[in-house]
C-alpha cells in the first residue's frame, strides 16, 4: 500500500479529469431542454449541491482512514448487508464506466468515425482502461497530473467563441422560474459526478484531513466554474433556438470556427477531450476493478481487471439505437445520482448513528 | 630475465605479512622517530587511504629492501598508473642492481622524477595526478613519482556524440583509460570505484562507479545486486549487461543511458547517478535516468543559456514530430480531410490523385526505404557512404515521385520525420522512436484521429509506470517536479541549476551553484 499511495495535490488533478468527461459537451443542451436559458443557473446550484456529497464522502473516509467504500460498507451495516451494498456500488461504478463507453462511442459515432464498427470504439477505449488500471493508482495519477494541461487547449478554444457573442440572448435572466431551475439542477449533478471516485481513492490518499476537503472540494468548485463558462458560452453563441436542434452545442460552435491552418477545430478539440473521457473511464473501472477485488476477495485488482474491462465494454455494445442510448442514460444517471451523489450522505448519517469508527480516526 | 625474476620477489614479500616483525626490530635507530610521529608505516597507510573510501583500484605494495630489509611500500591508483613504469623506475633500479643498494641511494639515483614531500594533505591529490607514491619507514615524509598511464589507441571524438562546442575526447576500449578519463574530470576522493567481473569464462571487468557522498547507497547496491546475480559463461558486450540489469525488457525504450563521453558520464555522476564503465568497450552505461536525459546533449551547457533551451525544446519537438508526424498525415488525408485549411485542398488533392494505393503503404514504403539507406550507409565506408546517399536520398526519392509511386508530400512527410528521429543525441532513443512510429502509423491507418490519440495515451502512460532502478522514467514531469523541469524541456542558466535532480534520490540535494554572487552586491 505505500507505495501506492497518493498525495494530496495529486487527488486534486484526479479529481478534476474524472469529473470532466463526457458531460462536457451535451451539458448545455441537456440543460437548455429544462431550464431553458437559465442552465447555467442550475449547473451553479448543482455545483453548490454536490458540496454537500463531498462533505459527506469526506467525513465518512475520515472516520475510517485507509479503506475504501468496499471496506467501510461491511463495517457500518454490517457482514451481510455490507456485503450486498459491495456488489450494488461495483455494479453502480461499472454502469458508470458503461455509460462513459455508450456516451462516447455515440460521440465518436457522430463526429469522427462514422463508418467503423461500434464495438471497435467500444474495444479500443476497454483495452486501454485495462492497460491503466493493471497499475497502481500513484502511476495513473501521475498520468492524469500530466495530462491536465490538455484542458487548457480547451478552454482557448471555447474562449475564441468571444468573438462573436451576443449577451442579450441572457435575459431576461430567470424566465424559467426558480422550481424549474432547482429542479433541472439534478441533471447538472449527473455531468458534474466524479467527485465520488474519491470513496475509494482518498484511502490512498497522504496528508490531513482538512487539505484532503479542500483539495476536493476546489476540484469540484473548478469544475463547476469551467462547465458553467462553457454552458454560458454556449448559451451567449447561439441563439436560443438554435440551442434546441444543437445536441452538441459545444462541437457545434467549434465547428463554425476556422482558423489559417486548422479548418475543423472542432476534430482537434474531440482528440484532446477523448484523453478527458478515458480519463473519467480509467478512474471509474480502476474502483470498479476494486470492487471486483472485495467481493471475489483476489489478492489484487489486476486479477480482475480484464474481466471489468470486457463485461464493461460488452454491455456498453448492447444500446444500438439512438433512442435506447437515450434511455440508458437516463437510468444510469438516476442511478448515479442516488448511489454517488446522496447515499454517501446516508452512509454517514449511518455511521453516526451506530457510531461506527475506526479506532484511529479523530473523533468528531 | 631478471625482470621477470624479480617480480616474484614482490609476491613473496606480499604474501608474507607475518615477517613484518623482523624489519622492525631491526630498524632499532628508527624506533625514535616512530615514537615522535607516533605513526608505523601500517598505520600510516591506512590514514592515507582513508578519503578513498571504498575504491579498488587504490593498491600498495610493500616491499621489503633485500639491502638493509627495511620496509618501503608503493601506492598508487592502478587504474591511471603505468605499471610499466612503475616496475622500470622504481622496482627495478632498487632490486635489480647491486645488493649494496638501500633507499638512500635510489633516492640520489631518481632524484629528478623523485619528489619528496611531507604534507600528508598531498596524498590525495597526488595520487589522483597518476603519481606512484614510495612510503618508508620514516613516516615523517614520503616520495611521489610520476607515472602516468600512456593511452591505447588514440583518444578521439565518439563519432555517434559529435558536439560543436566542449571536450572532444570520449572512451576507448582500455578500463584503466576510460576510468582516467572520469577522474580526470571529477578529482574527487569520494568518486568510488568497484570493480566487478561477470562471466564465468571471460571474466569480463565491469567498473562501476560512483560519487561517495552524493549518490544514494540504494542505487549502488541494486546495480550491484543485479549484476552479481548474472551467471553466463559469456558476457561479451555492454548490452548483454544492459538486457540483464534493465527493469522492463520488453519496453522500447532504453532505460539507461549509452555514451562514448567521459564528460557526460561525469555530469551524470555529480547529478548522483551510478555509471558502469567496460573493459574492452567504448560505451558507459549511466543509470537511474529518465527519459529527459537522452535528450541532454553536453552542447546545450556550453551555449548561451536561451539558444540552449531552444534546441533543447526542439529535440522535444523532434520526439513527437518523428513519432506522430506521418501517422497525423495519414490520419489527415485518409479518414479527416476536412482539417486541412481550404487553400491546400487543391494542393494535397493534386499530390494524392494518381498514386494508386492507401497512404499506409505509401508511408511505409518510404520509411522502410529510409531506414535501408541508412543501414546501409552505416556498413560502408564513409566514402561510399556518401555514394548511398546520392543514390537513396535523390535518385530513388526524386525517381519515386517521377513515377508516380509515392506523392510529393508523402516524401516531405518522411523526410522531416526521418531528420527528426536522429535529432535526439542518443542513438538509442533515436532508435526507440523510429520503431515506433510503425504503430502509429497503422493506428493511425485504422483509426484515424482516434488510433493517434490512444496510441499517446497508451505510450505516455508506459513512460509513466515505467521505473529504472526504482525512480521514475518519465519524471521531472510525471511524477511533476516544478524544481526540475529547469533541466528538461529548456535549459536554464548555470546559476539556476542549484539543485540536483530529485527522482535521482541524492544525499546532497544543493550542488552549491552559487556562481553569481558578485552580483548580488
Amino acid at each position: 500500500m505505500n507505495s501506492h499511495t497518493i498525495t494530496h495535490r495529486q487527488l486534486f488533478f484526479l479529481v478534476v479529469q474524472t469529473q470532466i468527461g463526457v458531460g462536457v459537451l451535451s451539458l448545455p443542451f441537456s440543460l437548455f431542454t429544462k431550464a431553458k436559458i437559465d442552465g447555467w443557473i442550475s449547473l451553479i446550484i448543482a455545483g453548490l449541491l454536490i458540496q454537500f456529497s463531498i462533505l459527506a464522502i469526506w467525513k465518512l473516509c475520515d472516520r475510517f482512514p485507509q479503506n475504501t467504500i468496499y471496506e467501510i460498507l461491511p463495517k457500518i451495516m454490517g457482514k451481510n448487508l455490507g456485503l450486498v451494498f459491495n456488489f450494488i456500488y461495483t455494479m453502480h461504478f461499472a454502469f458508470i464506466s458503461i455509460l462513459i463507453l455508450i456516451m462516447y462511442n455515440s460521440i465518436v459515432g457522430k463526429w469522427i468515425l462514422f463508418e467503423t464498427p461500434h464495438w471497435v470504439i467500444i474495444f479500443i477505449m476497454a483495452a486501454a482502461g485495462y492497460y491503466f488500471i493493471t497499475s497502481s493508482p500513484r502511476e495513473i495519477v501521475r498520468f492524469f497530473v500530466l495530462v491536465t494541461p490538455l484542458l487548457l487547449i480547451l478552454f482557448v478554444f471555447i474562449l475564441y467563441a468571444y468573438t462573436d457573442v451576443h449577451f442579450l440572448y441572457l435575459f431576461p435572466v430567470g424566465q424559467a422560474g426558480i422550481l424549474t431551475i432547482i429542479k433541472s439542477s439534478s441533471d447538472a449533478v449527473v455531468a458534474l459526478l466524479g467527485f465520488d471516485v474519491a470513496l475509494v481513492f482518498l484511502a490512498y490518499t497522504t496528508g490531513t484531513p482538512a487539505k484532503k476537503i479542500k483539495v476536493i472540494s476546489f476540484a469540484s468548485f473548478c469544475i463547476t466554474v469551467l462547465y458553467a463558462f462553457i454552458v454560458f458560452t454556449t448559451y451567449i453563441y447561439f441563439n436560443p433556438e438554435e440551442i434546441v436542434i444543437v445536441p452538441e452545442p459545444v462541437l457545434y460552435m467549434l465547428k463554425a470556427f476556422s482558423f489559417s491552418i486548422i479548418e475543423r477545430t472542432d476534430l482537434i478539440f474531440l482528440s484532446v477531450w477523448i484523453i478527458s473521457v478515458a480519463t473519467s473511464f480509467i478512474s471509474y473501472l480502476f474502483i470498479t476493478a476494486k470492487g471486483v477485488q472485495t467481493l471475489f476477495k483476489l489478492k489484487d485488482h489486476q486479477k480482475g481487471a480484464p474481466y471489468v474491462a470486457i463485461f464493461c465494454a460488452m454491455i456498453a455494445i448492447i444500446p444500438n439505437e439512438k433512442l435506447e442510448v437515450l434511455i440508458w442514460n437516463k437510468y444510469i444517471s438516476l442511478t448515479s445520482l442516488i448511489f454517488s451523489a446522496m447515499f454517501p450522505i446516508v452512509l454517514l448519517l449511518i455511521a453516526m448513528l451506530r457510531k461506527k469508527q475506526e479506532k484511529g480516526a479523530a473523533s468528531s | 630475465m631478471t625482470f621477470f625474476k624479480k617480480p616474484k620477489k614482490l609476491i613473496q614479500e606480499k604474501e608474507a605479512p607475518i615477517q613484518q616483525d623482523s624489519p622492525q626490530e631491526d630498524n632499532s635507530k628508527d624506533n625514535e622517530s616512530v615514537t615522535v610521529q607516533k605513526l608505523s608505516l601500517d598505520e600510516m597507510l591506512t590514514k592515507v587511504k582513508e578519503p578513498f573510501s571504498a575504491t579498488e583500484d587504490l593498491l600498495t605494495h610493500e616491499i621489503e629492501l633485500p639491502s638493509d630489509k627495511s620496509r618501503i611500500a608503493l601506492l598508487y591508483i592502478e587504474s591511471i598508473v603505468d605499471k610499466q613504469l612503475v616496475q622500470s623506475m622504481i622496482l627495478n633500479p632498487l632490486f635489480v642492481t647491486d645488493k649494496e643498494i638501500n633507499f638512500a641511494s635510489f633516492k640520489q639515483m631518481a632524484s629528478i622524477d623523485l619528489k619528496k614531500h611531507t604534507e600528508i594533505k598531498q596524498v590525495q591529490e597526488l595520487l589522483l595526478q597518476s603519481n606512484t607514491l614510495i612510503f618508508t619507514e620514516d613516516t615523517s615524509c614520503f616520495y611521489a613519482m610520476s607515472t602516468p598511464v600512456k593511452t591505447q589507441r588514440d583518444i578521439t571524438e565518439p563519432d555517434n556524440e559529435t558536439i560543436i562546442r566542449g571536450a572532444h575526447e570520449g572512451f576507448i576500449e582500455n578500463l584503466s583509460m576510460n576510468l582516467a578519463l572520469v577522474r580526470k574530470r571529477l578529482k574527487t576522493p569520494r568518486l568510488t570505484v568497484k570493480y566487478l567481473q561477470v562471466g564465468k569464462e571471460t571474466h569480463t571487468t565491469i567498473a562501476l562507479l560512483y560519487v561517495d557522498n552524493i549518490c544514494d547507497p540504494e542505487h549502488v547496491k541494486e546495480v550491484d545486486k543485479r549484476i552479481k546475480s548474472i551467471e553466463a559463461d559469456a558476457v561479451y558486450t555492454p548490452g548483454n549487461i544492459e538486457e540483464s540489469i534493465e527493469d522492463k525488457p520488453f519496453s522500447f525504450f532504453p532505460q539507461m543511458l549509452s555514451t562514448e563521453r567521459p564528460d557526460r558520464v561525469a555530469a551524470n555522476l555529480m547529478e548522483g547517478r551510478v555509471a558502469l564503465i567496460y573493459d574492452t568497450s567504448p560505451t558507459a552505461h549511466v543509470m537511474p535516468v529518465n527519459f529527459f536525459s537522452f535528450y541532454q546533449s553536453v552542447d546545450d551547457y556550453n551555449k548561451r543559456w536561451h539558444i540552449g533551451s531552444f534546441f533543447r525544446f526542439v529535440r522535444i519537438m523532434g520526439f513527437f514530430i518523428a513519432m506522430g508526424l506521418p501517422a497525423v498525415y495519414i490520419a489527415i488525408v485518409s479518414f479527416h480531410f476536412e482539417v486541412i485549411p481550404f487553400g491546400l485542398i487543391l494542393l494535397i488533392k493534386s499530390s494524392l490523385e494518381d498514386i494508386p494505393y492507401p497512404p499506409l503503404f505509401e508511408a511505409l514504403l518510404m520509411e522502410l526505404t529510409i531506414e535501408l539507406i541508412r543501414e546501409a550507409s552505416i556498413r560502408l565506408p564513409t566514402r561510399i557512404g556518401s555514394t548511398i546517399a546520392i543514390v537513396g536520398g535523390l535518385v530513388i526519392g526524386d525517381a519515386v515521385v517521377k513515377a508516380g509511386l509515392v506523392s510529393n508530400l508523402m516524401i516531405i512527410v518522411v523526410a522531416i520525420t526521418a531528420i527528426a528521429a536522429y535529432i535526439v543525441p542518443s542513438n538509442e532513443m533515436s532508435a526507440a522512436v523510429r520503431i515506433l512510429r510503425f504503430p502509429f502509423m497503422v493506428a493511425a491507418a485504422t483509426l484515424g484521429f482516434l488510433g493517434i490519440v490512444f496510441g499517446f495515451l497508451i505510450l505516455i502512460f508506459h513512460l509513466c509506470r515505467l521505473y529504472t532502478f526504482g525512480s521514475p522514467y518519465f519524471a521531472p514531469i510525471a511524477p511533476l517536479n516544478l524544481a526540475d523541469l529547469k533541466d528538461a524541456f529548456i535549459r536554464a542558466p548555470f546559476w539556476k541549476q542549484n539543485t540536483r535532480p530529485k527522482d535521482v534520490t541524492a544525499q546532497k540535494v544543493d550542488n552549491a551553484n552559487h556562481t553569481r554572487k558578485w552580483d548580488k552586491s
